[in-house]
């Protein structure tokens, strides 16, 4: 029986842990609901972000700290994530074998992407700054500040995305591109732009995850697998009936992953974890939260 | 009293030596017919015929020509991104019902005017929205309702709402009859005659002859990618080639 403090600890590691996939997740299911592609340098954007995040930030590098780092990797990533649509996804966006062909591109800019920070940063691997130290006392328990503060900088990312999804103009038109690409030319939407919009926030949000990310463990240019992994679940897991429901699964990965490594062991919790994706697939094949109909 | 199947002295819409092909197939071949403003030409054609792909082409959704000219109020459009088609004032419904499923009936027409130089304020928006919705007869109820929990017909008029609402002056409506009732089709049938009262011209596909020639002032009838006919509705249905390619057997 572990003691309470053991579980406070636990548990909020596990929430940590599910906001940093939930982060993950979101991005990935933009750019899978609005272009319909699953993108393989989801996981080198994330390694990308933390590089980027490092170079600003850290006291070797430019030292500017880790908020000007957050921002440049948000930046850079968005800007990364545009150039990446229109050089491996645009040019097969009419073909009807587009998600085999995208396959194929996007697993190729993940490894020229992993290749570049080999060649730039060198695979030494580095580690970020934590959001911050110490620890708050809540009376009953105490909890890492850091923690906290992922979770609030995930929720106000999170919260700031449903906005711009629901109330902003260009919001809506992403959502109802992603419902119908034909309805949404007919009503005069610029689909091209608003598909590089998707990617680029979807990487955007992937860079800002990269700093989380590369704050809980050392960076290398493959750090981004375990992750894109974990999202893959997640998604899998949550389905993507809409904008939130991968959430909802990604922090309850993130509680299981930090409960079965306490007490079935670190190698064993990708099987846990699989093992539950492949019940929920049996139970319920579009997630947990999923429905037939894809949409942002 | 001049021919009728001359092209129209100042056209609206003229195109030219359109021509589509997927692989060996010539689904559209060397096609060219020119609209006068608030006109409604009919296209009618056997199944296969190529003429909702000659709508695709011109629109560019979902591709591209392989070659023709697109004079769009005396402007050539042939080369410009379909969302940009759309804003000058060419829009198109499609013949399955294509609409936006989660949103609301208004929400989907707020997105199209979202998108042009009319949109506003929310609350602007949704007044545009509302009165395109009432346009086209929807009944006011129904609003708030998810596309996807409406039936067809009131689908078809959600999609015809949305483009209406870019305000445009050239329509292309694909087969709007398919998979409706006879009262449907009436209902249908004002609407159309109602567009034309507020001065758009309208290229209409369209299967059930009867709508076709009762509507159209000027008829085209498509035949293997070809035009084998255009003029008056009532001499081009007494055709012997436009016999021919309907019931297969000259007359």
């Amino acid at each position: 029986m572990m003691s309470f403090d053991t579980f406070v600890a636990v548990a909020s590691g596990g929430l940590a842990l599910g906001a940093i996939y939930a982060l993950m997740a979101a991005g990935l299911a933009a750019v899978w609901t609005t272009l319909g592609i699953f993108n393989f340098a989801h996981g080198a954007f994330i390694a990308l972000g933390a590089y980027i995040g490092w170079q600003i930030a850290d006291a070797e590098a430019a030292g500017l700290g880790l908020a000007a780092g957050v921002v440049g990797a948000f930046v850079g990533l968005f800007v990364i994530g545009i150039l990446f649509h229109l050089a491996l996804v645009r040019p097969f966006e009419r073909r009807p074998d587009i998600v085999t062909a995208c396959v194929i591109t996007t697993l190729a800019g993940a490894a020229i992407c992993e290749s570049a920070i080999n060649l730039i940063w060198g695979p030494r691997s580095k580690q970020l700054g934590q959001l911050a130290r110490g620890e708050v006392d809540l009376g009953v328990f105490r909890l890492p500040v850091s923690d906290l503060v992922l979770i609030a900088v995930v929720g106000a990312t999170l919260g700031t995305l449903g906005w711009f999804l629901s109330r902003t103009r260009t919001g809506r038109a992403m959502r109802a591109v992603s419902q119908n690409r034909e309805a949404a030319e007919l009503m005069g939407l610029d689909v091209p732009r608003l598909y590089a919009l998707a990617f680029g926030l979807s990487a955007a949000i992937a860079g800002l995850a990269g700093i989380f990310v590369g704050g809980l463990r050392f960076m290398t240019p493959t750090m981004g697998t375990d992750p894109l992994m974990k999202a893959l679940i997640v998604v899998i897991l949550g389905g993507i009936a809409r904008f939130t429901s991968p959430i909802y699964a990604a922090i309850l990965v993130g509680f299981v992953e930090s409960f079965s490594n306490y007490y079935v062991g670190l190698y064993w919790t990708p099987a846990v974890l699989f093992a539950m994706m492949i019940v929920v697939l049996f139970l319920k094949p579009s997630g947990l939260f999923g429905h037939h109909q894809r949409t942002l | 009293m001049p021919p009728i199947s001359s092209p129209p002295l100042g056209a609206i819409l003229a195109v030219s030596g359109v021509t589509k092909s997927f692989g060996a197939l010539r689904a559209v071949d060397n096609v060219s017919f020119a609209m006068a403003p608030g006109e409604i030409l009919g296209i009618a054609g056997p199944n296969g015929s190529g003429k909702s792909t000659l709508f695709n082409a011109i629109t560019r959704i979902p591709f591209d020509m392989d070659a023709g000219i697109v004079v769009f109020e005396g402007r050539q459009v042939q080369n410009l991104p379909a969302h940009r088609l759309a804003a000058l004032g060419l829009a198109r419904t499609f013949q399955r019902e294509t609409v936006f499923p989660s949103l609301s009936a208004v929400d989907n027409v707020i997105v199209a005017i979202e998108q042009t130089k009319r949109g506003g304020s929310l609350r602007r928006n949704v007044l545009l929205a509302e009165q395109a919705l009432d346009i086209v007869g929807f009944p006011a109820t129904l609003h708030n309702w998810r596309a996807a929990a409406l039936p067809v017909f009131l689908r078809k008029l959600v999609m015809i709402a949305g483009a209406i609402a870019l305000d445009p002056k050239v329509l292309l409506l694909d087969e709007p009859a398919s998979s409706l009732t006879p009262d449907e089709i009436d209902r249908l049938r004002a609407l159309i005659r109602q567009l034309r009262e507020m001065g758009l011209a309208i290229l209409l596909i369209e299967h059930v002859l009867e709508l076709l020639t009762g509507v159209s002032d000027r008829l085209m009838v498509l035949d293997q990618g070809r035009v084998i006919a255009l003029g008056e509705p009532a001499q081009v249905v007494r055709d012997p080639q436009v016999v021919e390619a309907y019931l297969g057997v000259a007359p």
